[in-house]
C-alpha cells in the first residue's frame, strides 16, 4: 500500500529549513503481521475503506491522510497490547480525541488511528475533595453534564463541546475563566498512562513526576492518557457584561487590568476584525460584580452596545467606500447577539451552560469545513504588540476574520510541564494567547495562501520570542525555530528513550 | 443540504442514543457525513442507519441545521423522504393514537378523556410509521388515502413521533401536536419535585424551538426533573435511561411516550404515562 503526499515534507514550509526525524514515510512494512498480532490479541481493528474515510482529516480540514487501519479505545490493556504489537513492528499510532486539532496532528499519515472517544465513562465522582476520576477519551460537555447532576462543573476547558479531555491535557485548554482559573491542563491531579512501550502508569506530580510532567501539555508524545482524576468546583451561571472597543490596544490594555486586579471571574476579547472588539467580562458571584462595579468599571474605556453603534455608524457614514465592511459588521452583529443570548440559556439574568451557549456559537459561526486557526501566546507585556502585528497580517490576507484574547494564570510549580509547549518560556504569572480565524466563508483559498498566512503569523512569534498553541503538524517547522535546538534535542532524547520505535503520534512534533 | 456540509463538529454525537451505548463514530450523523465526503457508498453505511432510532436529537445540536432525520430515511430507502400536501378542510380534533396507546385501552380511554372534543382516528396511519421506520416504499395510493382521511382535521394530536414529524410537512395548514405538548396544561399541576418527567424525544426533537421554553417553565413551576439536561441543545432519549437517570434522586418516572416505560423499568420506582396523572 502507498502512501499520499507528505503534507510535512521537508519542502512544504517555503524558506524554513525542516529536520526531519523520522528517515522516511511510512510504507506500510510489517503491517500484516502486525494486525495479525492484534488478531491474536483479540484488539477490534477496522479496515474498511469508510471507517478509515471518517478520520481523513481533523477539525481543519486542510490536511488529509488515511490511516490503515482504526482501533476504537475500550481499555487501558487493549491500548498496552496495540502499542506493544505497534513498537515490535514499527507500526505508527496516531492518538485522536475530538480531533479538533487544525494542523492534523490528530491526523494519521498510514498506521493505526486510535480513536479515545471509545473510552468516555465518568468513573467517579468526590463531592467531598471536589475531583472527578474519568476516561480520558470523554468530551468535555458530556463531562459536565454528568457533573451538574451533582452541583458541580469543570474547572476551565476548551470553548467548543467536543474535545476530550485526554486531547486537551496534552495540548492546553483555554476558557475564558483560564486568567483566573489557569489552562485545563493544569487541572489535572493524576493520570492513567499507557507508554509508548505499553507499560500503563500512574502518574501525577508526585507519583512518576516525569512521566507526568511530559505526558501533560505533551502532544501524545510521551504516553496515552487513558484516565484522568481532575479538579471541579461547584457549578454557578454567571453574569455576563459586555464592553465595546474601536481599539485593540485599549481593550488589551482593559483586560490585562481587570485580570491583575482579579477583577472578575472571566474575561476575553472577541473582535469583528479589529472594527468591533468585544470586551467580555463574566462574574460567578454577585458580590464579585459589586466589587467590579464599585473599584473597576469607571476605569475601563469600553462604550456600551447603543454608544459603540451609534459611534461606528458615525464611523462609516463619513467612509461610504467602506459601506461592505459596515453591512458585514452589521449582518454578523446581527446573528451572533441573539445567539449568546438565546433564552433558554438565561434565567434571571444569569448565563447557564455557559460551555454550550459559548460552543454553540463558535461551531455556527466559525466552524467550517476548512479553519486555520493560527495563534500566539506571548508573556504580558509582549502581548498588544504580538496582536497588533498579527492583526497587520490578518488584514492584508482576509478581508473578514475574528481575534480571540484570552490570559492563561500559570503555576509556578509547573514550570518544568510548560517545557516545548504553548506556555512561553518567558512569561510569569499570566501568559496571553491570541487566535487570528479569518472568516473563510465560501470563499476558495489555496492551501499556499493558507500556509503563508499562518508562516506570516508565527514569523511574528519567531521574532517575539513567542510560542503558540498549534505547534505541531503542519506548523513543526518552526518548532526548531522558536524553542531552539537545544531544547527541542533534549525532548528528542526523551522521546526516543520513551518510545524506541518512533510510533506514537510520529509525526506531529518531531 | 447533504452530508458534504456537514462540517465534524461533533455536537451530534453529545445527544445520540447510538453514541452513548457503544462509543462508536461510524454509528453517528458525523460518522456518516464523514465517510461519505470520503467516498463510502450507501452500501458501506447499512449497518448505520440501520442502527439509528429515529430520535432526531442530533438535529437540533447540528449547528450546520443538516435534516439528519430525512438524511437517514433517504440513506434507507434509497429515495427522497415522500412529499405530500393537504388542503384541510373540516374542522374535527383528531388523536392518531399509534401502536404503544392502543395496546393498553385503559390509558388510551383516559388520554382521550383529557383531549376534550378530539375523536380516535379510525386510521392511524401503522403501516405508514413502519414504512418510514424500515425505509420501504409507501404505495402513493396508500399515502393518498391516509392523508384524505385527516382532511378533515383541524387539530391533531400523535402519539408516534416519527409520524408526528411528518404529519407537520404535510398537513401544513393544520395544528399537529404530540401528546406531551397537548396534555401539559392539564398535568402540569401533578407534578412535583422528585418526579422524573420524560420527554417524547421524537415530538420534542422535531419542535424544539418552541417546545424548550415550554418544558423549561413546567420544570421551573413543578420542581421535577427532566431529560432536558445540561445541554439543551437537543434531548436524551429513553434508550439512555440509565445515563439519563445516574447520580440523579427520583421517585417516580413519568414518559409521554408509553413506549418508552420499559425503558425505566430497572430503576425500580414507579413509571407513570402522563395520563395517569390527571
Ligand atoms: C472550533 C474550535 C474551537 C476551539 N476552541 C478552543 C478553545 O476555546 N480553547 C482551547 O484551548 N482550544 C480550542 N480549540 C482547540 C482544540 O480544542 C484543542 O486542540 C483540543 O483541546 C484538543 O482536544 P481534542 O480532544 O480534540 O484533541 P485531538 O485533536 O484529538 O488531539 C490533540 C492532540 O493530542 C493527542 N491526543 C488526543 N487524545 C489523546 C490522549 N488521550 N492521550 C494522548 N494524546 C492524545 C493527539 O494525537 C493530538 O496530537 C478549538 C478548536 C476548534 C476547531
Ligand atoms: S436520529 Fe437519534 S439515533 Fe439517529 S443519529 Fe440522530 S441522534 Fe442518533
Ligand atoms: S452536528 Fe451536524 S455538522 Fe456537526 S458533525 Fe454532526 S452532522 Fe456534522
Amino acid at each position: 500500500m502507498s502512501i499520499g503526499p507528505d503534507h510535512v515534507a521537508p519542502d512544504a514550509l517555503v524558506g524554513i529549513p525542516r529536520q526531519r526525524t523520522n528517515a522516511g514515510r511510512w510504507v506500510a512494512d510489517g503491517w500484516s503481521a502486525f494486525r495479525d498480532s492484534l488478531r491474536a490479541q483479540g484488539v477490534g481493528l477496522l479496515e474498511d475503506a469508510a471507517t478509515r474515510g471518517i478520520f481523513a482529516t481533523d477539525a481543519g480540514g486542510t490536511a488529509y491522510g488515511l490511516p490503515h487501519g482504526v482501533v476504537i479505545a475500550r481499555s487501558a490493556a487493549q491500548i498496552s497490547s496495540l502499542l506493544k504489537a505497534a513498537q515490535t513492528h514499527a507500526v505508527p499510532v496516531t492518538v485522536r480525541g475530538g480531533g479538533l486539532t487544525t494542523e492534523g496532528e490528530s491526523v494519521a499519515y498510514g498506521g493505526v488511528l486510535l480513536d479515545m472517544t471509545g473510552m468516555s465513562n465518568v468513573l467517579e465522582i468526590d463531592e467531598r475533595a471536589l475531583t472527578v476520576r474519568t476516561q480520558a477519551g470523554i468530551f468535555w460537555s458530556a463531562l459536565a453534564e454528568r457533573l451538574r447532576r451533582q452541583g458541580l462543573d469543570y474547572l476551565s476547558a476548551p470553548l467548543n463541546l467536543t474535545s476530550s479531555v485526554g486531547g486537551t491535557l496534552g495540548v492546553g485548554g483555554i476558557d475564558v475563566n483560564s486568567p483566573h482559573l489557569g489552562c485545563s491542563a493544569d487541572q489535572a491531579l493524576a493520570l492513567q498512562v499507557v507508554t509508548p512501550t505499553g507499560e500503563i502508569v500512574e502518574c501525577s506530580d508526585t507519583e512518576n513526576a516525569t512521566l507526568f510532567q511530559r505526558v501533560i501539555l505533551g502532544y501524545g508524545q510521551f504516553g496515552v492518557i487513558t484516565e484522568a482524576t481532575l479538579r471541579v468546583r461547584r457549578y454557578q451561571p454567571l453574569r455576563m457584561r459586555y464592553f465595546y472597543y474601536a481599539s485593540l490596544r485599549a481593550a488589551i490594555a482593559d483586560l490585562q487590568m481587570l485580570d491583575a486586579e482579579e477583577a472578575s471571574d472571566y474575561s476575553g476579547i472577541l473582535t469583528m476584525m479589529d472594527k468591533a472588539i468585544t470586551l467580555l467580562v463574566a462574574f460567578d458571584s454577585d458580590e464579585k460584580e459589586a466589587r467590579f462595579e464599585r473599584a473597576f468599571l469607571s476605569r475601563l474605556h469600553g462604550a456600551g452596545e447603543f454608544a459603540f453603534a451609534v459611534r461606528t455608524a458615525i464611523f462609516y457614514a463619513l467612509r461610504p467606500w467602506r459601506w461592505r465592511e459596515a453591512l458585514y459588521l452589521y449582518r454578523r452583529k446581527s446573528v451572533l447577539f441573539p445567539e449568546f443570548r438565546r433564552p433558554e440559556f438565561h434565567r434571571g439574568g444569569k448565563m447557564h451552560d455557559r460551555t454550550v451557549v459559548f460552543s454553540r456559537a463558535v461551531w455556527k459561526h466559525w466552524g467550517r469545513r476548512q479553519m486555520v486557526i493560527p495563534d500566539l501566546a506571548t508573556s504580558a507585556e509582549k502581548f498588544i504588540e504580538a496582536v497588533e502585528r498579527g492583526n497587520e497580517v490578518c488584514r492584508r490576507y482576509f478581508p473578514y476574520y475574528t481575534l480571540y484574547c484570552v490570559g492563561i494564570k500559570l503555576r509556578e510549580d509547573h514550570r518544568t510541564h510548560y517545557e516545548l509547549s504553548c506556555i512561553p518560556p518567558d512569561a510569569r504569572g499570566r501568559a496571553y494567547g491570541c487566535e487570528f480565524e479569518p472568516m473563510l466563508g465560501d470563499a476558495v483559498y489555496s492551501r499556499d495562501t493558507l500556509q503563508s498566512f499562518k508562516n506570516e503569523i508565527y514569523d511574528v512569534g519567531v521574532a517575539l520570542g513567542a510560542s503558540y498553541y498549534r505547534f505541531g503538524g503542519m506548523m513543526k517547522g518552526y518548532i526548531r525555530r522558536v524553542f531552539g535546538d537545544q531544547l527541542v534535542e533534549h525532548h528528542l532524547t526523551m522521546k526516543r528513550a520513551a518510545d524506541p520505535a518512533m510510533i506514537l503520534n510520529r509525526d506531529v512534533v518531531f | 443540504m447533504s452530508h458534504h456540509d456537514c462540517s465534524g463538529c461533533g455536537l451530534c454525537l453529545l445527544v445520540c442514543p447510538v453514541w452513548h451505548g457503544t462509543r462508536d463514530v461510524r454509528l453517528t450523523p458525523k460518522g456518516r457525513a464523514r465517510a461519505i465526503q470520503h467516498g463510502a457508498k450507501r452500501e458501506d453505511l447499512a449497518a448505520s442507519t440501520a442502527g439509528c432510532t429515529l430520535c432526531g436529537a442530533c438535529e437540533p445540536a447540528c449547528p450546520e441545521e443538516l435534516p439528519l432525520v430525512d438524511m437517514v430515511m433517504e440513506l434507507r430507502s434509497g429515495s427522497p423522504f415522500p412529499e405530500a400536501e393537504v388542503r384541510i378542510q373540516g374542522k374535527k380534533k383528531l388523536l392518531l393514537a399509534g401502536r404503544a396507546l392502543r395496546a393498553e385501552p385503559d390509558r388510551l380511554a383516559r388520554t382521550l378523556a383529557l383531549l376534550e372534543g378530539y375523536e380516535l382516528a379510525a386510521d392511524d396511519g401503522a403501516d405508514i410509521v413502519e414504512a418510514l421506520e424500515a425505509g420501504t416504499t409507501i404505495a402513493d395510493e396508500r399515502l393518498a388515502a391516509f392523508l384524505a382521511s385527516l382532511a378533515l382535521a383541524r387539530q391533531v394530536v400523535v402519539a408516534e413521533g416519527l409520524l408526528l414529524r411528518a404529519l407537520r410537512r404535510w398537513l401544513a395548514d393544520a395544528s399537529v401536536r404530540g401528546i406531551g405538548e397537548t396534555l401539559l396544561p392539564a398535568i402540569s399541576a401533578k407534578l412535583r419535585a422528585g418526579d422524573f418527567y420524560v420527554i417524547a424525544s421524537q415530538a420534542f426533537n422535531c419542535d424544539q424551538p418552541r417546545l424548550i421554553g415550554r418544558y423549561d417553565w413546567l420544570r421551573a413551576t413543578s420542581g421535577c426533573e427532566m431529560n432536558l439536561d445540561l445541554q439543551r441543545i437537543a434531548m436524551p432519549v429513553a434508550g439512555q435511561a440509565r445515563w439519563i437517570l445516574e447520580g440523579r434522586r427520583v421517585e417516580r418516572i413519568v414518559v409521554e411516550d408509553l413506549a418508552e416505560r420499559a425503558a425505566f423499568d430497572f430503576a425500580g420506582k414507579p413509571v407513570l404515562h402522563l395520563a395517569e396523572l390527571a
